[in-house]
């Protein structure tokens, strides 16, 4: 059976007219404070957009054929890759980025919310980092759309596993009311995004510099351009609001649902949630106090502040930097890194492997030694008191060994362009998870113009892999996913 | 249910009276180089060992109870720390190695087949010791082959299923029916290697001693060396390719060689295992050999791919000699030797690593994983060779590379305590892990490991052992479930 192309397109035409509208803003903020190129490369992408949209919309009719999960994973797949694309033109024809390939991966470092850049420290016009933020924020959301409404609605497996004990409502029980879950979800997000501007708007930033880190920060992400990095505001203040507000656009979003209808209790009984604060706390302290000892900083205070900033920044895959850490002792790095490749909670902004899945492989690896002593012995794997089905073990397994393929995979691939090893290793650790970020020889490394073009071809190309689950995208490339269902 | 603690020490009494024996070669070559105080330096160890050792055999009744899978994991666990124990007490007793957790590192190395040593000056250690250091690679190879291959099967019914779960591949009821003639045909053909290997090398131009360490090094895939320079010290193309063939040959599943004999090379080629290993190793050559010459590191491609080819066998089959210092490489050519490390060599050889078998049932778990995600209801089996795998064998190797990965994060946060940078911390825990010996930046392939705390150092030794145990081994003694199993 051939796709259902005809979802396809639609798909392809709202998404043109959300994509026309999302650079209004960015017009706007370009007329006023930029040059003529840079808003004459919004308009001439955003108009098209637009038209093409509507056109789109009003042309194809609502012809109901059955959406199968082939036509989810291409559908979700070619949003990405459309938006990344679409999203670059106002880089590429503003001027600032004359190389289309800088473009393309600005714009997808954007949407899966990694945050690198190719800008060489180059100051970006405020249009542009305005599309920057938009473009993170809206594949934030877009992420929280895929795993909370997409997935499950293809009769995906959710990962919501573990997280309400036996006797409460598991996701699947209220998946009549999915609906109204999700919007509740997106509230949250656009919640949590005026709250942070508002916190943010009373620090000593401008108005425009609250906006932008909001944008980021909620998405995980970090956004860099013409703005004041955050050290050197050396606010205690704003690096708070930052650290909280990325720490929770990490948290399981399903989590604030349950706060929302009274049953804040579940919150701690959830045990991704337990392992990943428990997780930042044991990083946190164990980094700071290997700061404090190692003579880094002179004061546990100034050591703490560092510790639990990097830490988090690291752990959410959001990406800020707030010092020049590669020259930290490497204790804290191996742990940074660790965390870096664990990433967040499911259903949230933040990428990665997920704390769900570690913790099941953790409880695989139990119950591996138990099977060597009792060999005939079988022993269900539970994540709290849920039993997970074979199933989800074995989604789960074959998740694990495709992130640490892919993994070694871009290594082996980013290190053609001969960098030290470090800088390789971590630079495919941070493409992958989406943080962003890398280190080594050449210090800290959030800057992706060390790379070669094709090679930041290639990163682009494992940002979305990473950002969609890896599997969707690479069930793309299975032969099967073509000739059907023979 | 309690360890059946007779038969725990009877074996570890033998174990006693079994090193002190193997150290008779090494006090012969002492004694014919002249070297006095090596002499007394082993027969003050041989004798209370062997003393120690009748005492617990005398102790102990000969044969009762029966053995259990826990007494036989603590068993194994306990020959190979007792092992490393007593084979470094002649290095102190002799004050060439005078700090006791540095033998233990060497000697650790040493029957783990790993190579990684905190030697600085190979060259002025004694030839009594140097022979005895590299003895220990034989001994510790043909200890791991009678492990897989014949003692894990005896350890009961079911020993028998632990066996047959952790190297999956031709199973042994097939090649010979009883297990003690597996064994006599094993040591045949370890012992076969080692003739051929060392003729080939005294051919080469190479002293009997050179012959007999460097042999000792490549069958037990191990890559202690007596020169500081390793191989690269003979400079010999002729040496490089019979140790890299003989590397390449220690590093396939033994079994395959009784298959070989028994039904022919189209069978023995037809192991899924082997090919996926002679593809890493030819693949890997190439990509290598041609980097080094695009980056002008050698003058043509021919002497390109000899290094190319020998770093490829020696990190590959974990043996860890080196012809080159790999750290100066290109990246690209670094990280391939790194993913080798990662990998070794296959299951049933003396190689350590992850083992190409379990990275080929990976490939095919991720590939079902994909089919699963597109068609919800399928139900693919996996198949190796043929036959399909069990899906209790499945999940002891996916629980495996979980752990595998486990310890190397683990290890790494442990060993960045020193203070080295990550790539020395990362690649310490993955050669030793891996048993593979040299690693890159501090402890690159022309450095060593002296420059560790003694923590570090302790913690190294005993992963290269768990390495060699297949993990789960040496962690099941640290669960309390192993002490307390009817909780």
């Amino acid at each position: 059976m051939s796709l259902n192309y005809h979802i396809v397109l639609k798909i392809f035409g709202l998404l043109c007219l959300v994509l026309g509208i999302a650079m209004l803003p960015s017009i706007l903020m370009s007329y006023l404070h930029d040059s003529p190129s840079v808003l004459f490369g919004f308009i001439i992408t955003s108009l098209p957009l637009l038209l093409l949209g509507i056109l789109i919309l009003l042309t194809t009719k609502n012809i109901p054929r059955a959406f199968r999960i082939r036509d989810g994973y291409f559908a979700v797949t070619f949003c990405w890759m459309i938006s990344s694309l679409l999203g670059a033109f106002p880089y590429f024809f503003s001027g600032v980025f004359p190389n289309f390939v800088d473009a393309l991966f600005e714009s997808t470092a954007a949407f899966t919310t990694t945050g690198c850049s190719v800008t060489s420290g180059m100051p970006l016009p405020m249009g542009i980092v305005l599309w920057k933020a938009t473009s993170s924020w809206l594949g934030g959301l877009s992420l929280l759309i895929f795993v909370v409404s997409i997935l499950p609605a293809l009769g995906i497996n959710t990962l919501n596993i573990g997280t309400y004990g036996s006797t409460s409502p598991t996701l699947n029980q209220i998946k009549t009311k999915i609906a109204d879950s999700s919007k509740y979800l997106y509230l949250i997000y656009i919640s949590f995004t005026i709250l942070e501007f508002i916190l943010l708007s009373f620090s000593e930033m401008s108005s425009f510099e609250a906006l932008i880190n909001t944008l980021g920060s909620v998405s995980t992400n970090v956004i860099t351009g013409d703005l004041t990095s955050i050290a050197s505001y050396d606010s205690l203040y704003i690096e708070s609001v930052i650290t909280g507000f990325t720490f929770l656009a990490s948290v399981n979003f399903m989590l604030y649902y349950y706060i929302l209808h009274g049953k804040s209790n579940h919150i701690f009984r959830d045990i991704e949630f337990r392992v990943f604060t428990s997780m930042l706390l044991v990083s946190s302290l164990l980094i700071s106090l290997s700061l404090y000892f190692s003579g880094t900083y002179p004061s546990m205070q100034e050591a703490l502040r560092m510790g639990i900033f990097q830490t988090v920044s690291f752990s959410t895959t959001s990406g800020y930097t707030l010092t020049d850490y590669s020259l930290w002792p490497s204790f804290t790095l191996a742990i940074l890194v660790t965390l870096m490749l664990i990433g967040g909670c499911y259903a949230s902004t933040s990428g990665s492997f997920k704390v769900i899945r570690f913790i099941v492989i953790i409880r695989l690896i139990l119950r591996g030694f138990r099977k060597r002593l009792h060999p005939r012995s079988v022993v269900a794997v539970r994540v709290g008191k849920t039993v997970l089905s074979a199933e989800t073990v074995s989604l789960i397994t074959a998740f694990a060994m495709l992130y640490a393929l892919l993994f070694l995979m871009t290594c082996l691939v980013v290190s053609i362009d001969n960098l030290d090893m470090m800088t390789s290793i971590t630079a495919a650790a941070g493409i992958l998870s989406n943080t962003g970020l890398a280190f080594g020889d050449a210090g800290t490394v959030a800057d992706f113009s060390i790379f070669s073009e094709p090679i930041r071809l290639f990163l682009a190309f494992m940002m979305v892999v990473g950002r969609l689950e890896l599997f969707t995208v690479l069930i793309l490339f299975l032969p099967s996913f073509w000739s059907g269902d023979r | 249910m309690n360890l059946n603690w007779n038969v725990i020490f009877r074996v570890t009494g033998a174990l006693f009276i079994v090193i002190a024996l193997t150290m008779l070669p090494s006090l012969a070559v002492a004694a014919f180089y002249n070297e006095t105080n090596i002499i007394y330096a082993f027969v003050k160890t041989m004798i209370p060992s062997i003393l120690i050792g009748g005492l617990l055999l005398f102790l102990t009744k000969p044969r009762t109870g029966r053995t259990k899978v826990r007494d036989g994991y603590l068993i194994v666990a306990l020959c190979w720390i007792v092992s490393p124990c007593i084979a470094a007490v002649p290095f102190v007793i002799a004050g060439e190695i005078p700090n006791f957790i540095d033998a233990f590192f060497e000697m650790c190395s040493g029957f783990s087949t790993t190579g990684s040593s905190i030697l600085t000056d190979i060259e002025a250690i004694s030839k009594g010791l140097l022979f005895w250091r590299s003895f220990t690679h034989w001994i510790g190879g043909m200890g791991i082959l009678i492990f897989a291959i014949a003692l894990l099967p005896s350890l009961g019914i079911n020993g028998q299923a632990i066996a047959k779960a952790e190297a999956p591949g031709p199973t042994l009821d097939k090649l010979t029916p009883k297990l003690s003639d597996t064994a006599k045909m094993l040591y045949l053909l370890y012992l076969s290697f080692t003739v051929i290997e060392t003729v080939l090398l005294l051919l080469g131009g190479l002293s009997l001693f050179d012959a007999l360490v460097h042999t000792f090094g490549t069958v037990g895939t191990g890559g202690f060396s007596s020169y500081n320079t390793s191989i690269a010290h003979f400079d010999s193309a002729y040496v490089d390719m019979v140790i890299s063939v003989f590397m390449i040959l220690s590093g396939i599943n033994f079994n395959l060689y009784f298959i070989f004999f028994r039904h022919g090379f189209s069978d023995f080629i037809k192991d899924s295992e082997l090919k996926l290993f002679l593809i890493i190793i030819g693949l890997s050559t190439v990509l290598i050999g041609f980097t080094l010459y695009g980056a002008g590191e050698y003058e043509s491609m021919g002497i390109s791919l000899r290094y190319a080819l020998f770093q490829t066998a020696t990190i590959l089959s974990t043996s860890g000699y080196a012809t080159a210092n790999f750290d100066l490489w290109p990246t690209f050519c670094k990280m391939i030797l790194l993913l080798l490390m990662l990998i070794g060599g296959c299951s049933s050889s003396t190689g350590g690593g992850i083992k190409v078998i379990r990275l080929l049932v990976l490939f095919k778990l991720v590939k079902r994983g994909l089919a699963l995600k597109l068609h919800r209801k399928a139900i693919v089996n996996l198949r190796l060779g043929g036959k399909p795998l069990p899906v209790d064998t499945v999940s002891a190797i996916s629980g495996f590379l979980f752990l595998y990965v486990m310890t190397i994060i683990a290890g790494t946060i442990v060993i960045s305590l020193d203070g080295f940078n990550l790539l020395t911390s990362m690649s310490a825990v993955i050669t030793c892990l891996g048993n593979v010996g040299p690693g890159f930046d501090v402890i690159g392939p022309v450095m060593n490991f002296s420059v560790f705390s003694d923590w570090s150092t302790l913690i190294l030794a005993l992963l290269m052992l768990t390495g060699r145990l297949e993990l789960f081994t040496m962690f099941l003694l640290l669960t309390p479930r192993f002490w307390n199993p009817d909780k």
